[in-house]
């Protein structure tokens, strides 16, 4: 447009760059788009088709069936559940398909964890330190790490008066925690305090030793008291039972020691 | 009486060419990069689907596994595409309809460029490995509250333009428009706060993610491409919209049913089992507003059966609105708790469907719109009739492609997924042909997409023809006297009959 050699850009052989059709033919204000639109012709008030309606209709009726198909059933969760629901198995696969083995040792100290975080935790701590005033640490505590059937007795029956250390702490008394407490959950759970917040001890309490504590609970004088210091002086051994080599691999859904892959 | 209606539309054409001015950038600014973001979309889409045929291919390269460009194809495609696509669209419609220019473009455009720059943030996230992992909100957690920043940025204005309208009634395109612009928020900021914020139950997360794919597909694309659609059919062919009733109940049962559609993906889940029933029956009743939308603005085009044949926008967007209506009908189809759903719930046809909304019935209508507007906005007119054939078939071809193949393919997938006694490689297996043909598919599309991308970028560089001649698809202008390529607007404004 400033091109100032030749001022009319109407007398140019052809259109280039400098051109610019709208504002040559001055109608900046309007494009030839613009100009070629319709206007909007609105709508229509044309009656709803009787083929549209049916098609609308049946959909409609469709959409209720979904519904009443599961009336009753609105709140229930076994509709959907179909009987007998096992996929068949890829070619290749064994029939009992087993998770990779793992050392026994750790698959017993993940198993505990979880039963101390519901068991234990409150009063322990997660970190097993206690709070030092009225719950005791579980850490290097002589009995924790010590003589495992002393360990377990004050697990299954609960503690009154001093511990380890001789400190009698705030809260004064432990309830007994082995109410309901199975030979195997009480060996993954000593299994872990004693492997893990830095106690090292690197034992497995097995079920079988497990088992020989619950029976020694059992037979206590008067079954329903804590354990005292006192009477601990009478448990200052390990719990009988073969010892298991803690890097025995094991299955981790059966626990039951398998041989490596090859 | 004829001078004053000449005065009258020359006022108009005048109107019309202020707003596409003040436009002009944004708009122009969402199509290009859209068209690009489709483009990217596309590429990650084929190298997906060929991880489906061959899990060997690319298996070497972390950002490329199926699980990271798949997230990162939809990813794109919905927003770096779509929404974009759907926002110059609809920001223009609403300017023109209620026939005001837009003061805001700067913004609009500053606000798109962030949305570009998000989108391409969170698409590099997902390709590294930090997306979140839910469907279709895989972009990182902090990408989706700056998305909605520059979501208010670029739509409030638009609202603005609504609430303070002249024109006295509300015409049916509008409806929709405003009802996506609405939609679009309160879908995303639910959805983004349920999944994200609110710690609730990872299963009632995966409820949520599935409602939110529902909803966006029919609650902001689907009335976005029908807000499109009820604008071109009238304005090109110069006949009312078929039925305003008709319209009336598209939009109303739209309205009422598209929210409840989603958790019918969760049958059999251990959630309340009402939200999957309610869903389910929602998607069958989706079929209703597309019929209705469908019906009135197809008949509403076939009024002029020659605008049809050479109009490329209403070509493009007849075939859209064609699909949309497959889309709803099938989705009454596919949905039925008992004897359908199981084939469909866990298998490709969901894919399918998805293709079919976002490309076939949205993409179409808006491919539809920038054929309409880009001329207007740009001044210029397309360079080629034979790269939007080109556009059209491929697209079309390629797109039914994917949606019948996996659809079908899905009904065959599901069908070995419920029969438990088999092993799940050959429910796997019975599908593996369509993922085949998906991925040849896939190719001719994204072929189609070259055509469209480069002749954008040529419109967008204003290399376009000027002439006062619409580039068509028929013959109509070969014998004008003025030659093929028409006057160059010699004849001024408004001589020319209308396109």
């Amino acid at each position: 447009m400033s091109s100032s050699s030749n001022p009319n850009p109407n007398s140019r052989p052809d259109l280039d760059d400098t051109i610019n059709v709208t504002t040559t033919h001055n109608s900046e204000s309007m494009t030839a788009a613009a100009a070629r639109e319709n206007r909007n012709p609105g709508s229509n008030k044309e009656p709803l088709s009787i083929a549209t309606f049916a098609v609308c209709a049946v959909i409609f009726i469709v959409a209720g069936s979904v519904i009443g198909n599961a009336s009753g059933g609105f709140f229930s969760y076994n509709t959907n559940i179909k009987p007998e629901y096992v996929r068949g198995k890829a070619p290749g696969v064994a029939d009992d398909v087993a998770l990779p083995p793992k050392p026994i040792l750790d698959v017993y100290v993940k198993k505990g964890q979880s039963l101390y975080s519901a068991k234990c935790n409150g009063c322990h701590g997660a970190d097993g330190k206690g709070d030092g005033v009225n719950y005791p640490s579980l850490v290097g505590s002589a009995w924790s790490t010590g003589h495992t059937e002393r360990f377990s007795q004050v697990i299954l029956n609960g503690l009154q008066g001093p511990t380890s250390t001789g400190k009698v702490y705030g809260a004064g008394v432990m309830p007994a925690q082995g109410g309901g407490m199975s030979a195997q959950d009480l060996a993954f759970i000593m299994t872990f305090i004693r492997n893990s917040f830095g106690n090292s001890v690197g034992d497995v309490v097995t079920p079988e030793m497990a088992q020989a504590a619950i029976d020694i609970a059992a037979k206590r004088s008067n079954p329903a008291a804590p354990v005292t210091a006192e009477e601990l002086k009478e448990h200052e051994k390990d719990l009988p039972g073969e010892k298991m080599d803690p890097a025995t691999l094991v299955d981790p859904i059966t626990f039951q020691a398998v041989q490596a892959k090859k | 009486m004829s001078q004053e209606t000449k005065q009258s539309a020359e006022q108009d054409a005048i109107l019309r060419t202020a707003i596409d001015r003040s436009l002009r950038h944004p708009v122009m600014f969402f199509f290009t990069s859209g068209a690009a973001w489709l483009a990217v979309s596309l590429l990650l889409g084929i190298i997906a689907t060929a991880k489906m045929v061959s899990p060997e291919f690319m298996d070497g390269c972390a950002w490329f596994t199926q699980g990271r460009v798949f997230a990162a194809h939809i990813s794109t495609l919905v927003y770096g595409w779509g929404c974009q696509a759907a926002f110059g669209v609809l920001i223009w419609l609403i300017a023109r309809l209620t026939r005001q220019e837009n003061r805001a473009s700067g913004i609009i455009l500053a606000a798109g460029h962030a949305w570009n720059f998000l989108i391409a943030v969170g698409t590099v996230a997902i390709l590294g490995g930090y997306g979140t992992g839910v469907p279709w909100m895989e972009f990182p957690t902090m990408i989706w509250p700056a998305l909605l920043m520059a979501y208010a940025l670029i739509a409030i204005w638009t609202m603005i333009q609504f609430r303070v309208r002249t024109t006295g009634e509300v015409f049916v395109s509008q409806w929709f428009a405003v009802g996506a612009l609405v939609w679009f928020p309160w879908i995303v900021a639910t959805a983004f706060v349920l999944v994200f914020c609110v710690g609730g139950n990872p299963l009632m997360s995966a409820g949520v993610a599935a409602w939110f794919r529902s909803g966006i597909t029919y609650l902001f694309f689907l009335p976005t491409a029908a807000a499109a659609a009820y604008y071109l059919a009238p304005k090109i062919s110069g006949r009312p919209v078929h039925s305003y009733s008709l319209s009336l109940i598209g939009f109303w049962v739209l309205a009422v049913v598209g929210p409840w559609t989603g958790m019918q993906k969760l049958t059999g889940a251990p959630i309340p089992f009402f939200l999957p029933y309610m869903g389910a029956a929602a998607a069958v009743l989706i079929g209703i507003p597309t019929i209705a939308i469908a019906v009135s603005t197809l008949r509403t085009m076939a009024s002029e059966p020659g605008k049809f044949a050479s109009s490329p926008a209403l070509r493009f967007t007849a075939t859209g609105v064609v699909c949309m209506l497959v889309l709803g009908i099938s989705s009454s189809f596919s949905n039925l708790p008992n004897s359908t759903l199981p084939l469909t719930q866990f298998s490709i046809t969901q894919y399918g469907m998805d293709i079919l909304a976002i490309y076939g019935c949205f993409s179409f209508v808006m491919f539809g719109a920038i054929y309409f507007i880009v001329p207007r906005i740009t001044r210029r007119e397309w360079l080629s009739k034979r790269f939007i054939k080109m556009h059209f078939l491929f697209s079309m071809y390629g797109v039914i492609a994917v949606a019948v193949l996996s659809v079908l393919g899905g009904m065959l997938h599901g069908q070995g997924q419920e029969n438990f006694k088999f092993t799940w490689d050959s429910a796997v297996a019975s599908a593996y042909p369509y993922q085949m043909a998906t991925l040849i598919a896939w190719c001719f599309v994204l072929f189609s997409n070259v055509f469209f991308f480069a002749h954008l970028l040529l419109m967008w560089m204003r290399l376009g023809r000027r002439s006062s001649h619409p580039t068509l698809l028929g013959h109509a202008h070969l014998d004008s006297p003025h030659g093929p390529e028409g006057d160059i607007d010699n004849a001024g404004p408004g001589s020319v009959i209308a396109h």
